[in-house]
């Protein structure tokens, strides 16, 4: 079976880098995760098709909003996972009415963030 | 014979000069006595006026003040009828109304138009016969005079009462009809009268305005007061409230900003941790910096929610157990500030489901409440207790705070669980609005009992089981 490929688009390089090596950590061989800053990186990466999951940080600073509409637009069931730093109420619903159905809020711990992705990845067909 | 004839003439002439100066001498007679008359008439008049004016100088009240004038003015004319007083009634019209008789009856309609004649005149006036009755006519036109009004008297004395520019009446003397006319030397006293009735009059009316600013004074100084105290406690608390969204918005952004570092630091550490084997000596110092961390992710939770309401889970909590662990935490200060604590903790409390985290701050604001109470040390006992109202009623635990500080004045009480309502120079007036608001969110009241220079007792009731909405 090959292995589930997970995109991150972080603005900031070290949370990147840590969620990156993190779930790769975690989940081992079944996934290849890759992380980037620039969100066109990552726009690229999905609509190539060779994403199974797209982990964002919606960062006020970033263009994560962009890159959310454009994938939901191409790839309307690619499962989205906002990781955010700015939880909030109201970002909660933005991503909502994005179509983002999975929320996460930093500092989540990471064994509390590798089951989530993992489930995401297993309800793909 | 000649001499006899001249002598005879002599004679004759001599008594015709005795006669004429006999004459003379009558005639002189008769005009002194008239002078003396008229000094005794003038005397009269002179001690009348100023018994008048002493009179006026004393009274405070303008009707007793006409009221004496028009009596006054009787007397001080001899063969007057009556004396008439009339005031402008609003100074846009210039309406006379009389206000004043002596004798007390009402005069005939037609001597408003004296009275009118009088207020326009520049000083005092005297009409009598044919003239008086001419100017009756004349004005009255419009009217036909009745019989009565034809009863004229002989003569009048009219006289404005005026100061400086202002019209204020007229005063109106009447001789008795067909028996006496006034002469011109009447004038200067009549006019005299009107003076002094008019400077009376006139401090009347300046001493009421003087009273009336002076009331209005008062009032708008009070008013500005009292608009000064609300400025100021609108300003304390704008600032004070803009002083929270401050700290509440800049708090937020803080940690918002530092969620990506610390999500990175923890994450790494854990990384590091899953690389070590498991009797590694460095997992010690590890884990306390994953502790640490942890704790910095709490406070960082707090700090957001100091400016949004929690999500905190609900979980099972030891009473007890938060009231130690809150007052370890100020074990410090209290000691600092001479406090003795005494706990009356009961045993064997059940758990109760709530917020520890929220709980243990309100036990934290009370018990920092009440050792500022306590400037100068004191004792505080903490106590906890299962009650329940009636048989099969809900438990309710009953946690009180006692302190033996300064207490609560009683016009603070109804306002102490207000936001913004603080009596320390630099409270919040959150504190205590925090409290109650966790309180009844877990389903419980929160009470307060103080007696100023004995100390307060705050007691928070809460159910075993909070309402379903408190999740």
């Amino acid at each position: 079976m090959a292995a589930y490929r997970i995109q991150i688009y972080d603005d900031d390089p070290t949370a990147a880098l840590v969620t990156q090596r993190g779930l790769q950590a975690l989940l081992g061989d079944e996934v290849i995760v890759q992380a980037t800053t620039n969100a066109n990186e990552a726009w690229l990466a999905c609509a190539n098709g060779n994403v199974d999951l797209l982990i964002v940080d919606p960062s006020p600073y970033g263009a994560a909003a962009a890159l959310i509409r454009a994938v939901r637009t191409y790839r309307p069931y690619l499962p989205i996972l906002a990781l955010t730093a700015y939880d909030t109420p109201g970002l909660r619903a933005r991503m909502q009415a994005l179509g983002v159905e999975l929320y996460a809020a930093k500092p989540i711990e990471l064994r509390e963030l590798a089951p989530l992705v993992s489930q995401a990845l297993h309800q793909v067909v | 014979m000649i001499e006899r004839d001249d002598a005879v003439a002599y004679i004759a002439k001599l008594e015709r000069d005795l006669q004429a100066a006999q004459s003379r001498i009558a005639a002189l007679e008769r005009e002194a006595e008239l002078h003396a008359r008229y000094a005794r008439d003038l005397d009269r008049r002179l001690a009348a006026l100023l018994s008048v004016s002493a009179a006026l100088l004393i009274s405070h009240d303008i009707e007793a003040i006409i009221k004496l004038v028009v009596q006054q003015a009787v007397e001080l004319f001899p063969g007057t009828a009556n004396a008439h007083i009339y005031l402008i009634e609003n100074e846009q019209d210039c309406r006379l109304r009389l206000r004043a008789s002596a004798p007390e009856h009402a005069p005939a309609p037609a001597f408003s138009v004296l009275a009118e004649m009088a207020a326009k005149a520049p000083r005092a006036l005297l009409l009598s016969g044919p003239e008086l009755e001419y100017v009756i006519h004349q004005q009255h036109t419009a009217h036909p005079l009745s019989i009565e009004d034809c009863l004229w008297p002989q003569s009048v004395l009219l006289a404005p009462l005026r100061i400086e520019q202002q019209r204020l009446g007229a005063l109106v003397i009447c001789g008795e009809q067909l028996s006496h006319l006034y002469h011109p030397r009447d004038l200067p006293f009549v006019q005299a009268l009107a003076d002094l009735t008019v400077i009376a009059i006139d401090e009347v009316q300046q001493r009421q305005r003087a009273a009336a600013l002076q009331r209005d004074l008062v009032h708008t100084q009070s008013l500005r007061a009292e608009a000064e105290a609300r400025l100021n406690a609108a300003q304390a608390q704008l600032l004070q409230s803009a002083k929270l969204a401050a700290v509440g918005e800049l708090s937020a952004s803080v940690a918002h900003e530092i969620n990506n570092p610390l999500y990175a630091a923890r994450n790494s550490l854990y990384l590091v941790e899953q690389d070590l084997p498991p009797d590694a000596p460095q997992r010690t110092f590890l884990a306390i910096a994953q502790q640490e961390l942890g704790r910095i992710a709490r406070i960082i939770t707090r700090m957001r929610d100091f400016y949004r309401p929690s999500r905190g889970e609900l979980t099972s909590a030891n009473i007890n157990a938060l009231l130690r662990e809150t007052l370890e935490l100020v074990t410090t200060h209290l000691r600092h500030n001479h406090v003795t604590v005494r706990t009356r903790l009961a045993n064997d409390l059940p758990p109760i489901v709530a917020h520890a985290d929220q709980l243990r701050q309100v036990f934290l604001n009370v018990i920092l409440n009440a050792c500022d109470a306590m400037p100068s040390g004191g004792e505080l006992t903490v106590s906890s207790e299962l009650i329940a109202a009636r048989a099969g009623a809900p438990a309710t635990l009953a946690i009180s705070i006692t302190d033996t500080g300064v207490g609560i004045a009683p016009e603070h009480i109804p306002h102490l669980f207000e936001p913004f309502y603080t009596t320390k120079p630099h409270g919040t007036g959150l504190g205590l609005a925090i409290s109650a608001h966790i309180v009844t969110q877990h389903g419980g009241r929160i009470t307060v009992d103080s007696q100023p220079g004995v100390g307060t007792t705050f007691t928070i009731l809460l159910p075993l089981e909070p309402p379903v909405t408190a999740s």
